[in-house]
């Protein structure tokens, strides 16, 4: 179980005239420091996958990126099967799998290259690592570009490549950030099916997402965040029974809008 | 640290920007543009010393030595001016390449008449070798005349050398073979050697920093189990080896093409200067090289992984070049020896104890102490680096 209690980060804005007037506005922003996330709290059971919604600029980035352990949390607690994944992250890094925004591998190493790397980071024997690379070129239709050097990927290749290499240590927890953005019907589809691989293995997922009907799909639990704050943490009947089961109403209604008229700019479909 | 090591110089190796700046650009575009220069200026030498000159003579009646000396028709083409010309403007317009005028007092006796001014007017600017060709005529007038006037006087040769020089300083140098050479090469040696160590270490610096910042492969490696420590020396190693061989690179290069270009002409020298300095000495080059690319490395990283982009990286390393360049400078300038002050100047230090390595002439308890406090200040370097990598407002800027 996956259980994060009032996580809070902020950064220290080196000139906060030079931003620009949106963000001069937004209430995060306290004398030289912009509070990215200011309480954050919720949990994911063995074997769920919660989906992280949230506008731009939420702070869902920063959330997933204290999971993560990539930044230090100013204060709150994560708790992966009651471990404090803050007081050991090198031990934490080796539970957790993390595909970033970015699909981030190196262009002038092929695919295979890239995962037996971090393989190595993480102990894995050579034997070891290269069954679990054809086990997961199997589930992520890897196979025909594998060897490829990966600046010459397609968008889709590449963060098909990218989750491989986050999972390539089987990790206790699986953390993706917006896995599907910018992929095609086809692409989406296979890291979809992966992620209900994964939970039909009892990986728990988190995930941040704009698509609604990914969650719909998917999830079992959903945390909205707005303004560094979780607005919403609940199971996904209790999301949609938030506004009569439009998916993307219930999404204005946790971050205290207006459901808008038209469709909104932030999310996309509708479960 | 290794693992990072290896990765980081497999993805070195396959990028071809950097293959460029340190195999291709020391091993054969270095040597090309030196080559063409080199060809360039002898081809215009030649030239300039083959070419007929056009030229004027103004009071020839006079110098009639010298009229006759310029009837060289290889050489020299006489061509009549009107009398109104302007020197500068038939120069200017390529009528001639230089107007001689003798002055009327011009005389063989020059006893009686005295020192007579000729004047060589021509454009001086550019590749030229008037001057040069005009003066061995005169010259040899003059000293005809010089002879002349002596004979005149009843000056025996022992006496004309007393009276044109009555006192010769002879130079008796103390300094041997190696010395003098050491004074001349080993102060160059360090400039070549920083700035392309420097050079090479630049690119993969903003590469392995800023690049893998800006392509998103940073935060990917920052999340594996891998303590971040052992990133940055990981990094760090990579920015040093590629730093070394650039300048290794070049330095073979540069022994290579001059043995390949001088056709072996210069090899007696070289050997023979090489086997004056011994191998310990060489070695011990090296190893003060060592601390000052640890130096280089660290900075280079820190300033790398400070930067948003790889532009950004180029843009604050480009400054590093001048701070590198000046302390070099000091080195070479005259008085400025390995004592006192100077010998706790860093990079300069350094530059001055190679000097003195080369020469012969270096206190080796004085190179412990260069070799220690340079060490000193690479491991203060890299111990910032690594303290700044662990901040978050610079990873994540």
């Amino acid at each position: 179980m996956i259980e994060i209690k009032q996580l809070a980060k902020k950064f220290k804005v080196e000139n906060p005239k030079k931003l620009s007037e949106q963000a001069q506005k937004d209430p995060r922003l306290k004398g030289r420091f912009f509070h990215s996330v200011k309480d954050v709290s919720f949990t994911c059971q063995t074997g769920q996958v919660l989906g992280l919604l949230g506008p731009n600029g939420a702070g869902k980035t920063t959330t997933l990126r204290m999971l993560s352990t990539a930044l230090t949390p100013d204060s709150g607690s994560v708790l992966i099967d009651s471990q404090d994944v803050l007081s050991n992250p090198v031990l934490a890094r080796k539970t957790i799998g993390f595909l970033s925004g970015t699909t981030g591998l190196y262009g002038r190493l092929t695919g295979r290259e890239n995962i037996q790397y971090f393989a190595q980071l993480h102990g894995m024997s050579k034997h070891n690592t290269s069954t679990r690379i054809q086990e997961l070129a199997d589930l992520l239709e890897l196979h025909s570009f594998l060897d490829r050097r990966s600046d010459t990927y397609s968008t889709g290749m590449k963060q098909k490549t990218a989750i491989a290499r986050a999972v390539i240590h089987s990790p206790k927890l699986v953390i993706l950030d917006e896995p599907t953005s910018g992929l095609d019907i086809m692409a989406a589809q296979t890291v979809l099916d992966f992620i209900r691989g994964l939970k039909e293995r009892g990986t728990p997922v988190i995930f941040s997402t704009h698509h609604l009907e990914e969650v719909n799909e998917l999830c079992e639990r959903v945390v909205v965040i707005d303004q560094g704050v979780s607005q919403f943490d609940g199971t996904l009947d209790d999301f949609k029974g938030l506004a009569n089961g439009s998916l993307s109403r219930a999404f204005l209604t946790a971050i205290q809008q207006q459901p808008a008229s038209q469709h909104d700019s932030h999310t996309q479909g509708e479960g | 640290m290794w693992l990072v090591f290896s990765k980081e110089l497999k993805e070195l190796l396959r990028d071809r920007k950097t293959l460029f700046f340190m195999i291709a650009l020391p091993l054969l575009i270095f040597p090309l543009i030196f080559g063409i220069a080199g060809f360039v200026g002898k081809q215009a030498i030649d030239k300039a010393q083959t070419k007929v000159l056009k030229y004027a003579l103004v009071g020839g009646q006079y110098a009639p030595e010298i009229e006759n000396a310029l009837r060289q028709p290889d050489k020299f083409k006489r061509i009549e001016l009107q009398s109104s010309s302007e020197y500068k403007s038939v120069i200017r317009d390529g009528k001639v390449d230089f107007v001689l005028v003798i002055p009327s007092h011009y005389s063989k006796d020059v006893l009686r008449d005295g020192q007579a001014t000729i004047q060589l007017h021509f454009n001086d600017a550019g590749v030229n070798l008037v001057y040069r060709r005009v003066n061995k005529i005169v010259r040899e007038q003059s000293d005809r005349f010089k002879q002349m006037a002596f004979a005149t006087l009843g000056v025996t040769d022992e006496q004309q050398k007393a009276l044109l020089k009555p006192i010769q300083l002879e130079k008796v140098n103390t300094a041997d073979n190696r010395e003098n050479w050491g004074e001349k090469i080993g102060g160059i040696l360090p400039y070549i050697l920083f700035i392309i160590c420097l050079q090479g270490a630049m690119m993969p610096a903003a590469d392995i920093g800023a690049g893998e910042k800006e392509r998103g492969t940073l935060e990917t490696l920052l999340i594996s189990p891998i303590d971040r420590n052992k990133i940055v020396f990981g990094k760090f190693l990579t920015i040093g080896f590629a730093g070394t061989m650039t300048a290794l690179i070049t330095v073979a290069s540069m022994a290579i093409w001059g043995f390949v270009l001088s056709q072996g002409m210069a090899v007696k020298f070289v050997v023979d200067f090489m086997a004056q300095i011994g191998g310990l000495d060489f070695v011990l080059i090296f190893l003060m090289l060592v601390p000052v690319i640890a130096i280089f490395a660290a900075v280079l990283l820190s300033i790398s992984i400070y930067a948003k982009s790889f532009k950004e990286a180029q843009s604050y390393m480009g400054p590093m070049m001048i701070l590198v360049i000046i302390p070099i400078m000091l080195s070479i300038l005259p008085g400025v020896e390995l004592k006192a002050g100077w010998a706790w100047v860093p990079i300069t230090n350094v530059s001055l104890a190679m000097k003195e390595l080369v020469k012969g002439t270096m206190d080796y308890f004085q190179l412990i102490a260069i070799f220690g406090s340079t060490l000193a200040i690479a491991i203060a370097c890299l111990s910032f680096c690594v303290f700044w990598f662990n901040k978050e407002k610079v990873l994540f800027r």
